[in-house]
């Protein structure tokens, strides 16, 4: 490379540093820093309290609830979310009419927001007048109680999130090399041993993608809870986005917010790095 | 190029966007002060408050001009935050009383003494519990503009059926009225018609507090008051009705809905809720005092308070004064919406005492209770919403919930 040329993509990449600079690196930075401080929007001082706020999080009780909670979710709506996800991108890997038609309704969920989506099952999930109950023929309180409130804000979230994994899962199944699945029919392998033996690890990168994207989308959860349930039934669905939230903007407390938000930050740093790891592991031994 | 260039490049940029949307508006027509004014009345209540609005521009114009801005409450208190603390600050802005001291601790509301003395305010004719809740330190930091409190709703014509003659004024009497009102006429264990229901758990539950003579926070405000034989009471006496199968538990039950429809005979609600029960086709209700449930006589309140920001200068500071003034003066509009005012003159004017639903409501003006005067009552009322829900949907036993709020509440209160 010249000279001329790294004054060139300096130029071109100039645009986008810009903004990465001005909306996340500095974003990034100055949040550390608020975390640090005693920090209430009005306050005319901000002490500096070092990691005080950080610490007074880890001691806080409901602080706990509330990763227990999300980790809850998590569990919830990761495995089901990626292996729904992956049933419905190979049903639909097939030559049938009108899977397009198919792919485009499994995916428009994911264009709606969080309120929409949150309303509509609101409807749904209503105890007295809701589709659910009614063609269950139950009365079940689904947002109203906490055993069922969680599994529901999952449910719905999976109806949500499907279509996004699915088209990553799609296009990753299209790479399956065919000459390799072509053999092993001629071996006589049956489907399931076709996909275990052959699919399965070509679309691993895929899936370990999927997993960490959905792993952090779930640890963030939010709008579900704030909308449908707040926290509620008796902080059964309190995560710990709705925890900080309530610090940041129900007392404006944005020191403690921040440092929140870094703790959660940290943890699904450390989450990825794992999943990664074992990944890594798994997809090597192969 | 070197690397000095570049971040000196990026940090201009950035210095010019931030720059950006700091200061706004255009000057506004010679002598006329503008006033924003920032309230969350987005329901009914709003067409009101804009009648007023309209009716003040008219007979001030060419002096004072309001511009009246309309933000749900869901997200008021950001802007109104985010405009004390970073300047965009609207000359008028609505605060309800449980949220008071915090803005007023960090010293952002303007000081209206000298203000109310000048207009010969002493608060001879306001609600004193209001006109109390106004001052911060010592000072009238906001000017009260309405006050609301729980009332008891039911159903006219499901009285009457059950052969009730007048509302409940006592325990006794309550439940006595909710077991005829609740009806189960398939005979499958589920009524079909309940006597009573709880709605919002947060201001019912409170009342009740209130009534046994407890609250979130004990009278010093520096400790819980749910780790007390009186909170226990207190919601030990909920349970009981939920118990005697006069009103459903409350998880997921959109009671309110249930009293609009009649399938509900009472209710506790504030007076602002009347508006929506007005528009309900077929629905005959009327309102009276909260019943008496525990010792003492006390019910759950809010009032809209009218503030300014600290610092306003001289012609902006008159201004707004003399619009807050004269929604105050002109609340008798207000009421009309659902609402009590706080002004003696207006409460005991012959046009008040025509709105029947709110004049049975302003009967309580002297036993009503505010929400703690903490500036972190709006973070622990959340413990104490916790604890109610917990209760009184049998997940926890009773002082379990309270201690667990309680530990909370006091954790937050020590830190500083």
């Amino acid at each position: 490379m010249t000279r001329g040329d790294g004054r060139a993509a300096f130029w071109f990449l100039l645009p986008y540093l810009t903004l990465f600079a001005v909306f996340l690196v500095g974003p990034l930075a100055y949040g550390f820093w608020i975390s640090l401080h005693d920090w209430h929007v009005l306050g005319k001082e901000v002490p500096f309290v070092g990691f005080d706020n950080y610490a007074a999080a880890l001691g806080d009780d409901l602080f706990h609830i509330a990763l227990a909670r999300t980790a809850y979710f998590v569990l919830l709506t990761v495995p089901a979310g990626n292996a729904l996800s992956l049933l419905v991108a190979v049903g639909l890997n097939q030559r049938y009419r009108a899977t397009t038609l198919f792919k485009v309704c499994f995916y428009v969920p994911v264009v709606l927001s969080i309120a929409v989506t949150a309303i509509l099952w609101r409807w749904l999930l209503s105890s007295e007048s809701g589709l659910i109950n009614h063609y269950l023929g139950t009365r079940v309180q689904w947002l109203g109680s906490p055993t069922w409130a969680m599994p529901s804000l999952a449910l719905m979230t999976l109806w949500w999130g499907l279509g996004g994994n699915m088209l990553v899962y799609l296009a990753a199944l299209r790479n399956v090399p065919k000459e390799q699945l072509e053999a092993a029919s001629l071996d006589g392998a049956s489907p399931w041993r076709r996909f275990w033996a052959v699919t399965w690890p070509s679309i691993g990168p895929a899936t370990l993608f999927c997993l960490i994207m959905s792993v952090i989308a779930s640890s963030q959860v939010f709008g579900q809870t704030f909308i449908l349930t707040n926290g509620g039934p008796a902080d059964s669905t309190l995560t710990v986005v709705l925890y900080m939230y309530r610090q940041g903007f129900g007392m404006y407390q944005l020191g403690y917010a921040s440092a929140v938000a870094y703790l959660l930050f940290f943890l699904v740093l450390a989450l990825s790095a794992v999943q990664i790891r074992l990944m890594a592991r798994t997809l090597k031994n192969r | 190029m070197s690397v000095r260039w570049f971040l000196a490049t990026v940090l201009g940029l950035a210095a010019v966007v931030a720059g950006q949307g700091c200061r706004h508006g255009a000057p506004p027509d010679e002598g006329v002060v503008v006033v924003d004014f920032w309230n969350g009345f987005s329901g009914p209540d709003g067409a009101q408050m804009e009648k007023i609005v309209r009716r003040f521009n008219q007979e001030h114009e060419g002096r004072i001009r309001v511009n009246m801005q309309i933000i749900p409450w869901g997200t008021f208190y950001d802007k109104v935050t985010l405009g004390l603390a970073f300047g965009g600050a609207p000359e008028v802005f609505v605060i309800h009383v449980n949220r008071f001291p915090e803005y007023a601790h960090h010293g952002v509301l303007g000081n209206l003494d000298d203000l109310a003395k000048q207009g010969g305010l002493d608060g001879e004719d306001f609600v004193e519990a209001a006109w109390e809740a106004a001052h911060w330190e010592g000072t009238l930091r906001a000017l009260p503009l309405d006050c609301h409190p729980l009332g008891l709703y039911y159903n006219l014509d499901l009285f009457e059926k059950a052969g009730i003659a007048r509302p409940p004024q006592t325990y006794d009497e309550f439940m006595d009225a909710a077991r005829k009102l609740t009806r189960d006429n398939d005979g499958d264990g589920r009524p079909e018609q309940w006597g009573f229901a709880f709605t919002w758990l947060h201001s019912n539950s409170l009342c009740f507090l209130n009534q046994f003579g407890t609250g979130l926070l004990d009278e010093s405000l520096k400790s819980s008051g749910l780790d007390t034989p009186e909170a226990t009471a207190a919601m030990e006496r909920m349970l009981d009705i939920v118990r005697a199968g006069v009103a459903p538990p409350p998880e997921g039950q959109d009671a309110w809905l249930g009293f609009q429809t009649g399938k509900v005979a009472m209710a506790l609600e504030g007076v602002y809720m009347m508006t929506s029960l007005v528009e309900q086709k077929g629905l005959r209700f009327a309102a009276a005092p909260v019943p008496q449930f525990g010792p003492r006589k006390a019910v759950w309140a809010g009032t809209h308070l009218l503030a300014m920001p600290e610092g306003l200068d001289q012609s902006r500071r008159h201004a707004a004064w003399t619009f807050m003034t004269y929604l105050s003066e002109n609340s008798l509009g207000w009421a009309e919406g659902g609402q009590v005012p706080v002004r003696k003159s207006v409460l005991n004017s012959p046009g008040f005492q025509r709105l029947e639903v709110q004049a049975q409501f302003a009967k309580q003006l002297d036993h009503v209770v505010y929400e703690p005067r903490s500036i972190y009552s709006n973070l622990i009322a959340t413990f104490g919403d916790s604890a109610f829900e917990a209760i009184l949907n049998g997940i926890q036993p009773t002082e379990q919930a309270l201690e667990t709020a309680a530990r909370r509440t006091d954790n937050r209160l020590r830190k500083r």
